[in-house]
């Protein structure tokens, strides 16, 4: 119970930074990261390169989801195949042995493929919770269209609210506001 | 002003092994035509279709990034340039090879009946590979030498004008180079055929010369040219090529073995029977592992595409499975496959072509910028990231 009533008491406050362009935001984010700032995230139009280096981020663990799965299903169907046309009902087609491993390999290879991507989305979907049912949180309708935002948690005491505003603005923010996210009972 | 590029500055001794590589690659050939002349035939065909294919390759690299209007790749557009500067022997040896290694082709001394006969006819191919060969080195040349006119003029017009070429060739390549392979090598089993064998061709080339731009952008980089123009991102791009043209390469590999052994007909089997059983099978299973299995699996994570190290690793294998390709498609047809045939004549010509080609490569590389100065594309190249 006191925990709770901890959590309540601390609201989260961001600092929302809004940008017109690519260059800005690339440079402002990079700023703030070498200042110490905590950046909670970046929201822009279109995927900007670059920005996973200027916000720090580390690398995505997508690739294991999709390697392991890639093999598991290339396995498994190297397996089934092996199941269905030797050991289970065995068929004779042009004279080829039954456990003819050429002629498994195009499936082997689209179900590998199939896996593979299939369970990177699923894996994304499921990590990021994107779930169907969803509503978008938009820190700013403009990111949807034109516009570049840059959050920045204020984490503690000493983060001094006027002077990030202001490098923000020397960075070239167009407006930077104050939200405080409350957070749900 | 301007910024200043460090011309490419090598040590005598350096350049002497370059020549000591040419001259042992030049006497294996005369010794071995003396001594062995079939082998020495074989393999110099063999050294010329490799080094034709890293010229071709690297004229389709050029075009491509032309055609694509890609801009990653000029600040290095001047190592695949100086590549192309190996066309000109590469053309004369096979050219050589139709000339006077007439016992490789055993449609010279049997020409076959019927249609075959009319394709086969002796002054029809030496026609084709003249006109073939013409054609492919003087659109080379037209493209090659713009770039460099570019330097001094600095004008976008040739840009848009190699544009054009490129298209050109990428065209004319396409129309003509399975007609060559089919000439040069496939004929070597004039009884034996596959409509697969120009891409199979195609994806190998590709796939080496990829290889070796990848290998001479790093060493130019530690010698000092490409200092501060080569980054992580610009091998991080050759990586993924890489890593995607040798899975190019075993996809053409298995879509003409598999049809082949799907369908069982003995006029076709035969030229994969010889080569997977019996003396020459390891060679068969290595190249697979050295020319796709190996670096697929090396390549796959994104640290190794972006670190010179690990590129330079699996080039020297790719580039090894080159050369063992192109020895299990012709060794088995013109010496035999009853036994596999190596030695120093074979060894000789392996170093030599490389030295021969660095020499040339030097050479060309030399004669102009490091980078194309003037190309409107250079600064987006040299600040490119991912």
């Amino acid at each position: 119970m006191a925990e709770r009533i901890n959590r309540l008491a601390s609201n989260r406050r961001f600092l929302l930074a809004i940008f017109s362009s690519e260059n800005d935001i690339l440079a402002a984010t990079a700023d703030a990261r070498d200042r110490g700032l905590s950046i909670a995230d970046v929201y822009t139009p279109y995927a900007v390169h670059g920005l996973d280096k200027a916000m720090d981020l580390r690398p995505s663990r997508l690739p294991w989801v999709c390697f392991a799965l890639g093999f598991a299903g290339a396995g498994f169907k190297v397996w089934f195949e092996f199941w269905t046309s030797a050991t289970d009902w065995p068929i004779n087609v042009g004279g080829k042995p039954w456990n003819s491993l050429p002629a498994f390999f195009p499936v082997t290879f689209e179900v590998m493929v199939l896996f593979a991507s299939l369970s990177t989305v699923a894996a994304f979907l499921l990590g990021r919770g994107l779930l169907p049912g969803r509503r978008a949180k938009l820190a700013s309708p403009g990111v949807t269209d034109n516009e570049f935002a840059l959050v920045i948690e204020e984490t503690d005491a000493t983060f001094c609210l006027d002077e990030v505003t202001a490098r923000l603005r020397v960075m070239g923010a167009t407006s930077v506001e104050e939200r405080v996210e409350q957070e749900s009972v | 002003m301007p910024r200043q590029y460090e011309q490419l500055n090598l040590p005598d001794r350096t350049l002497a092994i370059f020549k000591w590589l040419a001259v042992i690659g030049g006497a294996s050939f005369v010794l071995g035509l003396v001594f062995a002349p079939q082998r020495a035939w074989s393999s110099f065909l063999l050294v010329n279709i490799g080094m034709l294919g890293m010229g071709l390759g690297a004229a389709l690299f050029i075009a491509f990034q032309y055609i694509c209007g890609a801009h990653w790749a000029v600040a290095i557009r001047r190592v695949p340039e100086a590549m192309c500067a190996i066309l000109p022997w590469a053309a004369a040896g096979v050219l050589l090879s139709l000339l006077a290694g007439k016992s490789l082709y055993p449609w010279i001394a049997k020409p076959p009946h019927g249609m075959k006969g009319i394709i086969l006819d002796y002054t029809f191919v030496i026609g084709r590979a003249v006109v073939f060969l013409g054609l492919w080195l003087w659109l080379i040349r037209t493209i090659v030498a713009r770039s460099r006119l570019q330097d001094r003029t600095a004008d976008p017009a040739l840009s848009a004008r190699n544009k054009r070429s490129s298209a050109g060739f990428v065209v004319l390549f396409g129309l003509t180079f399975w007609m060559a392979t089919f000439d040069w090598v496939m004929s070597l089993e004039p009884e034996w055929f596959s409509t697969m064998y120009g891409v199979y061709h195609f994806s190998g080339l590709f796939l080496g010369a990829l290889a070796l731009i990848t290998l001479l952008v790093i060493w130019l980089q530690y010698e000092g040219p490409l200092r501060d123009v080569l980054t992580h991102e610009h091998l991080h791009d050759l990586g993924k090529m890489l890593f995607g043209f040798s899975a190019f390469w075993v996809y053409i590999w298995f879509s003409e073995y598999m049809l082949i052994w799907y369908a069982n007909f003995a006029e076709e089997t035969g030229h994969f029977i010889r080569r997977q059983t019996g003396a020459w099978a390891p060679l068969f299973v290595a190249n697979m592992c050295v020319t796709w299995l190996l670096p697929f699996f090396i390549l796959l994570p994104k640290p190794v595409k972006r670190s010179p190290r690990m590129l330079v690793k699996v080039c020297c294998l790719i580039l090894v499975g080159r050369w063992l390709d192109l020895y299990i498609l012709i060794y088995p047809s013109t010496v035999g496959f009853e036994s596999v045939t190596f030695g120093i004549w074979e060894l000789g010509m392996a170093i030599g072509a490389p030295g021969l080609f660095m020499l040339v490569f030097v050479r060309r590389f030399r004669s102009a910028a490091p980078v194309p100065v003037a190309d409107p594309m250079l600064e987006a190249s040299l600040h490119h990231h991912q």
